[in-house]
């Protein structure tokens, strides 16, 4: 069984990163242990197949972190090694954002905004055909600026879609710099209790808390959508990453990616 | 047309409960009959056309075959972005209708009006284009339609213009459907939508020339049009519609590749403008030189010797 090991994904992400010389770095890494514990506890995927009919949905809505969901799809064993090491080189088929031709991935993302209308369609469709599917959308806090986002939030409290579990990575940062600065969000969970959901702000990279907080949600069978808004740190694991959104940016060099790997390699 | 739509939907719903039907606040009266016998089949998801289109791509992606309602202004040209990545990319299975396409919202202004949404929609992988002119090609387009294979458009435009078939065509979708053989050499008409009853108008006014329609505008088959366009002086290409990047720009496209003597082509559609001013169909129309009679002296001065 895989582990999920944040160290581990995180590594994989450099070596993604350093293999295909891109960006997109930080991003990635706040949502580390969100994902880790939606691969190791909650994610079913029957017979292991990532395309089953009655799967569980990951939507990744944003996109732009895609390496981290890479890294887990590894780890499941639905991506050979061979597809990390050539990452971006001519033909590969790993794109830089989420896209829904790779198996795992259910959504095309990097065009924000869209994945959680996907995702609730998702969770619907099992609503309306009683699978007992759940559909977990890791939206960002920047994409949160998106209207269809609130769109999607109104539709499913008025569908009752207590399958849907939103969770947010609220790493503080988008594009061009901190989110307070350039579109204020005030508190996230206020608003999607405002909007009927059933909604937690937790430690993003306390998997112990996110676990609870995820088995809690989940149990509450109330037709409230739900939400955990997860204060996380953007580039979290590297000490020269962390709150710095030029790693939304920057490519790794060689000493760049060996101090990294060393931070890591000390984490393990 | 329009209860020959209705009447399709309702008889696909009722025939397969993965069939849904999904409106953004639109269509009133038209989803009686649809709410009454498919109440658990039908989804209004408020005006909010984007959630609407990724919330369907999410229901396809699950199995089930969902139909989006909505004003052409708005399906697809609102949502174009998530037809193109949510639902086209991953060539699912829903079905745009976009009703009330071109001026038929005549007193409403140009939120209300689309002559664009064949130009934004033709570069689009995957997805069919059907453009139904009368009752019976509308049940034509939906045949295809509702068999959910791949996304498909259907624009409708004006719907009480008359009849243009006897029966439902039986042509494969993709074809020219010939509406009147025509004698003269010198015209021949390629027409979509309500256009195509204004073909058949000017057909008989101009000593009596060919009208094909065009129900399927993507996946096209070529082959007939280009026989037509090299047995032809002027081919005149008709429809409610921007003369950019339409049925005319396509037209003209295909034509252009041809080698050697070919027709000359005559795009008729809206020009390069929004509306000015408001009124009846009929008026804006008229507004738009799209009228019978104007087409009549507009062909005649460009295409006809003086005596004539």
């Amino acid at each position: 069984m895989p582990e999920f090991n944040s160290s581990k994904l995180r590594a994989t992400v450099l070596q993604m990163a350093y293999a295909g010389s891109t960006v997109h770095i930080g991003c990635a890494f706040s949502i580390i242990e969100i994902m880790a514990v939606l691969y190791r506890n909650h994610l079913r995927y029957p017979d292991n197949d990532p395309q089953a009919p009655q799967r569980d949905y990951l939507v990744l809505s944003k996109g732009h972190g895609v390496m981290a969901q890479y890294a887990c799809l590894h780890e499941k064993g639905w991506l050979p090694k061979s597809d990390l090491e050539n990452y971006f080189s001519d033909g590969s088929r790993l794109k830089g954002l989420s896209d829904a031709h790779v198996p795992g991935c259910e959504v095309t993302s990097g065009s924000l905004g869209h994945g959680l209308s996907v995702g609730t369609g998702m969770a619907l469709a099992a609503k309306l055909g009683k699978t007992g599917q759940y559909c977990y959308a890791v939206v960002g806090d920047g994409e949160m600026n998106e209207g269809p986002m609130w769109e999607a939030m109104l539709f499913a409290k008025h569908w009752a879609l207590d399958n849907l579990i939103v969770i947010v990575d609220e790493n503080g940062f988008q594009a061009m710099g901190k989110t307070a600065e350039v579109m204020q969000l005030g508190s996230l969970q206020a608003k999607f209790e405002a909007f009927g959901f059933e909604a937690v702000t937790v430690d993003g990279h306390d998997e112990k808390v996110l676990e609870h907080a995820l088995t809690q949600l989940k149990a509450s069978k109330n037709g409230a959508p739900k939400a955990i808004i997860a204060k996380t740190v953007k580039g979290k694991g590297v000490s020269f990453m962390e709150n710095q959104n030029i790693w939304h940016y920057t490519r790794l060099t060689e000493d760049t990616f060996g101090a990294a790997m060393a931070e890591l390699e000390q984490v393990k | 047309m329009r209860s020959a739509f209705s009447k399709a939907i309702v008889d696909a719903a009722t025939a397969d409960p993965k069939v849904l039907l999904l409106t953004g606040d639109h269509g009133y009266a038209l989803f009686d009959e649809f709410r009454q016998r498919c109440p658990a089949q039908f989804i209004n998801a408020g005006i909010a056309e984007q959630n609407m289109v990724g919330v369907a791509a999410g229901l396809a992606k699950a199995g089930f075959k969902p139909i989006v309602y909505g004003l052409s202004a708005f399906v697809p040209v609102r949502v174009l972005e998530q037809i193109k990545m949510d639902v086209c990319y991953e060539n699912l299975p829903v079905v745009f209708i976009g009703d009330g396409a071109g001026v038929v919202y005549s007193s409403l202004g140009s939120s209300h009006q689309s002559t664009e949404d064949i130009a934004m929609l033709r570069p689009l992988p995957n997805i069919t284009i059907l453009s139904p002119s009368d009752a019976y090609e509308m049940e034509y387009a939906l045949r295809h339609a509702l068999q959910f294979k791949e996304p498909v458009y259907v624009r409708i435009g004006k719907s009480d213009v008359g009849g243009v078939h006897q029966a439902v065509p039986v042509a494969p979708v993709g074809d020219l459907l010939p509406v009147n053989i025509g004698r003269n050499k010198a015209m021949a008409f390629v027409a979509t939508g309500s256009m195509v009853n204004i073909a058949l108008g000017l057909a008989q006014q101009l000593d009596d020339c060919a009208v094909w329609s065009m129900p399927t505008i993507k996946p096209f088959h070529a082959g007939q049009l280009l026989d037509i366009a090299v047995s032809v002086d002027n081919l005149v290409v008709l429809e409610e519609h921007s003369i950019y990047g339409g049925i005319g720009g396509m037209v003209s496209e295909l034509v252009a590749a041809i080698p050697g003597d070919k027709a000359r082509i005559v795009r008729c559609g809206i020009q390069d403008r929004f509306s000015e001013r408001c009124g009846s169909y009929t008026y804006l129309m008229r507004e738009h030189q799209l009228d019978e009679s104007s087409l009549l002296a507009e062909l005649k001065k460009k295409l006809l010797p003086p005596n004539n």
